[in-house]
């Protein structure tokens, strides 16, 4: 599961346009460095940063 | 052998001859410019400027990638592309980074390009930028009009750089949850001096 799929697991009320490049809330990046998907930014204005023991917790 | 004119830090100019046809300019002891038959040759790392002067011998780079790469949904990945078609100054990192970073400072002119294959839908987009130090420079995306089996875009622009530090990379991202950048000739990446600073 990626992280994007972990997110919007979570938080159901999310759509695609809250990760929409530049009108988005949040920003999801990969460096291709072996260290996997991350949280980049979170600005979203109601729903706060998944902690990483949440984004643990599903599979 | 060459003929050596080297603008010594503490013994002034000192000149050693032979009979090579050859000059060497050197600036303590550390060679410049070589002059011969041929021409003017830089040495590795210099560069020549306040001129009007086509530069021959400034970096230059393409590369492609070696496999198809399997990216998450909606998160901006950089593309790895780890397969050098070629890199005339050894300035691009194929096997850690994925980037550019030139060794002379100037204005390159900078190209990607990415094909993904997916199911698309209408509305699907596919996005390419260049970042400059882990910023993003320029991008460009397309949207998928009526469900294709594939998606392409490019981006290209001038970058200064800085010729120590400053360096480029490749970022992309779609909306779509099963696509794969295309290792085919539709994504490469390149990049190559047209200005010196």
């Amino acid at each position: 599961m990626t992280l994007y799929e972990k997110i919007t697991t979570l938080y159901t009320e999310l759509t695609s346009d809250d990760f929409f490049p530049d009108t988005g809330t949040i920003v999801l990046q990969n460096d291709s460095d072996g260290r996997g998907d991350y949280i980049k930014s979170w600005e979203h204005p109601t729903l706060a940063k998944p902690t990483q023991e949440q984004l643990d917790g599903i599979n | 052998m060459s003929i050596t004119l080297n603008a010594d830090t503490s013994s002034g100019l000192v000149m050693t001859s032979d009979t090579s046809g050859e000059i060497k300019l050197q600036s303590a002891g550390a060679d410049i410019a070589t002059v011969d038959s041929s021409g003017i040759t830089m040495a590795s790392g210099k560069s020549v400027s306040g001129g009007e002067i086509i530069q021959n011998g400034g970096p230059a780079f393409r590369a492609s990638i070696n496999s198809d790469l399997g990216v998450s949904v909606s998160t901006w990945t950089k593309v790895p592309f780890d397969t050098e078609e070629f890199d005339t100054n050894s300035n691009y990192d194929n096997a850690t980074n994925y980037r550019f970073t030139p060794t002379v400072a100037g204005y390159y002119q900078a190209n990607a390009s990415v094909r993904v294959n997916y199911s698309g839908a209408a509305g699907d987009f596919v996005w390419v930028r260049i970042y400059k130090n882990g910023t993003a420079y320029n991008g460009h995306y397309n949207r998928d009009a009526n469900g294709q089996p594939y998606g392409s875009v490019n981006v290209s622009d001038l970058v200064y750089m800085n010729g120590s530090s400053d360096y480029i990379e490749v970022y992309f991202q779609t909306n779509h949850n099963t696509a794969t950048i295309s290792n085919g000739i539709e994504s490469k990446f390149s990049a190559s001096l047209v200005r010196l600073a």
